[in-house]
């Protein structure tokens, strides 16, 4: 089996195992498809700023991007897509494009870019989480870069302004968040019964924008008429990081070896046909015994009594009987 | 445009029919257009025919000035103009024809996000092949972008534009990839369409849709156009069912009536000329 693994991450709060996107959505795939990692979040350390977030670290070898790490994950025989068909598969990085495109700029504009938000929400929590001196440095570093993809993403040229784009980009997270909510209809999980890593790139997206307690935000009142996204993101967090109950399994797949898994299936085979064979016979037996029996009766009375006009029936064999009556 | 700015012309784009002067316009096609326009220009090509709605496509040297988001292309209709498939399909809608109006929700959504794929792996690594590329871009991509203009101000121009595409490339997190990652990534997206398609003559069955527009103009471009390697096009020529699915959309929306298939580009990259060829 594989080496011990530690993910360096973000902390948690607002109920959340973390509160930056990427690091929940490797922590839930973790959670779906059985894997063991240590958990190690980097707050309160140097790697705030020198660390790129979240990262696998496994043996000698470091995995840097969700996309990656799960793929890494997937090899190391933890795949919570092994009941997934092909074109599901394809359908999963269809969706994960449409968050990418339209509902990642528009989370971080409300995180990042939006004063309110930034001055009474994210700043605070990020310079909290930082040692001194990176609290002064840490929150405006990941403003920038936010503000520079939103701008060379969406922007249109050449008037590189924030109010320019902002309609849209809000417009376009709306729609996405309603063709999530079609999608996912009354179903608990976005593909069958058990949670893939397309429901954990949704609830990583998700669930900081439900979760966080933001003064003013128009995307987040959107998300609350969307009742099965809520549903979807509490029932994950309820099932699954809630530290009083164990976590689902995941379905056991190939961690059995294949020949085992014949042997066993052989045997159930077996003992089902076994099963039948005697559910079928048991009553065919019980008339013959019956059968049997009765007839043992009579012949045991018959030799007893010597009286030909003892008439009384003999009650163990009315039917022989009745057919023997003479017509008097 | 904000979204005030959007309902305004809806509403003005509702009230007049299709105009015949319609045009469509682009860069240079034998000197100056380059894949990822090329491929974006095609797909609002194929998207215009599949609604049955005429179009002239014009050639003009500052088209991506003139577009009023800068990218190409952009579509002249009445006093109004439109660019990118995106906006191009809602003006459309207002006008009252659409492709995707048989769909129910789901499928809607499945829809958006097969573009929104398209859009995030295909044209992102056009670009990325174009100007991240250093062969590329120094034999094919600068030349032809500044073929209009002569020094320096053709430097000056071509350099300033690969810059603005690799910051783009590093802030979504491309620019650390290889060459070798990118055509990967390609693949994955031709096995994720080629899955999706199966064996139906488009995405959603019967009819086309913008997604068949969108997924057609990537694809032809792609496997039309010469670069200084064909990796990209021997990719996707390994999925068989996506290049019959370019073949059938070409011969009934780009051929006319006597059979003869309308020139759609010229397969060259270097300079010289060529009659159109079979895909």
């Amino acid at each position: 089996m594989a080496a011990a693994m530690e993910l360096r991450c973000w902390g948690g709060d607002w109920g959340l195992p973390s509160v930056h996107t990427e690091s929940l959505i490797v922590l839930a795939y973790t959670k779906f498809s059985g894997a063991e990692v240590t958990v190690s979040p980097i707050d309160w350390t140097w790697k705030t700023i020198t660390a790129t977030v979240p990262e696998l670290l496994c043996g000698d070898s470091a995995v840097q991007e969700p996309a990656q790490i799960l793929n890494f994950l997937r090899k190391q025989r933890f795949n919570a897509d092994y009941e997934l068909t092909a074109r599901q598969g394809a359908d999963t990085m269809a969706y994960i494009a449409l968050l990418e495109e339209k509902l990642r700029p528009a989370l971080l504009h409300t995180f990042w870019v939006d004063a309110e938000n930034y001055a009474n929400v994210t700043r605070p929590w990020f310079a909290s989480r930082s040692p001194f001196p990176l609290n002064f440095l840490v929150p405006s570093c990941q403003a920038n870069t936010a503000l520079s993809r939103i701008l060379l993403t969406k922007g249109e040229a050449p008037l590189h302004r924030i109010t320019e784009v902002e309609g849209k980009i809000y417009s376009d997270a709306k729609e996405c968040l309603n063709l999530l909510s079609y999608r996912l209809g009354t179903a608990n999980y976005f593909f069958g019964n058990s949670p893939t890593s397309l429901d954990a790139f949704v609830f990583g997206f998700v669930a900081p924008l439900h979760k966080a307690s933001l003064p003013s935000s128009p995307l987040q009142s959107h998300l609350r008429q969307l009742d099965n996204l809520i549903r979807f993101c509490d029932s994950i967090l309820a099932l699954y990081f809630s530290s009083d109950r164990p976590c689902p399994l995941p379905p056991v797949q190939e961690t059995m070896d294949a020949n085992l898994q014949k042997l066993t299936q052989l045997v159930n085979k077996e003992s089902n046909l076994i099963e039948k064979v005697l559910l079928l016979c048991f009553p065919l037996l019980l008339h013959g015994f019956t059968v049997a029996f009765g007839r043992w009766m009579t012949t045991s009375a018959a030799a007893h009594s010597t009286n030909p006009t003892d008439q009384t029936p003999n009650p163990a064999c009315p039917l022989q009987r009745a057919l023997l009556l003479p017509s008097t | 445009m904000s979204l005030a700015a959007d309902a305004f012309v809806s509403q003005l784009a509702a009230a007049e029919p299709w105009p015949e002067n319609a045009t469509l316009y682009q860069p240079l096609k034998e000197d100056q257009i380059l894949l990822s326009d090329c491929a974006s220009s095609l797909a609002v090509q194929a998207y215009l025919r599949m609604c049955g709605l005429p179009v002239e496509v014009v050639c003009r040297v500052n088209a991506e000035y003139m577009s009023p988001s800068g990218k190409i292309p952009f579509i002249h209709v009445g006093n109004q103009v439109v660019s990118e498939l995106g906006p191009i399909v809602q003006f459309t809608k207002a006008k009252g024809h659409s492709l995707s109006d048989g769909l129910d929700d789901v499928q809607r959504a499945e829809m958006k996000a097969y573009m929104e794929l398209v859009n995030n792996m295909l044209l992102t690594a056009e670009l990325y092949v174009q100007w991240c590329d250093d062969a590329t871009a120094a034999e094919i991509s600068r030349p032809r972008y500044s073929s209009p203009y002569s020094w320096p101000l053709s430097n000056i121009l071509a350099y300033q534009k690969q810059w603005e595409v690799r910051r783009k490339m590093n802030a979504i997190g491309w620019g650390g990839k290889t060459l070798e990652q990118v055509y990967e990534d390609v693949s994955q997206c031709c096995q994720a369409l080629s899955q999706r398609l199966g064996t139906q003559p488009y995405f959603f069955n019967k009819q086309p849709t913008e997604l068949d527009a969108l997924v057609f103009g990537h694809l032809f471009t792609i496997l039309t156009t010469r670069l200084t390697s064909s990796e990209l096009a021997e990719r996707i020529k390994s999925y068989s069912n996506l290049l019959s699915f370019c073949r059938r959309i070409e011969q009934s929306y780009f051929e006319d009536k006597k059979g003869v298939i309308v020139p759609l580009i010229k397969r060259s990259r270097r300079g010289h000329s060529s009659t159109n060829q079979e895909v």
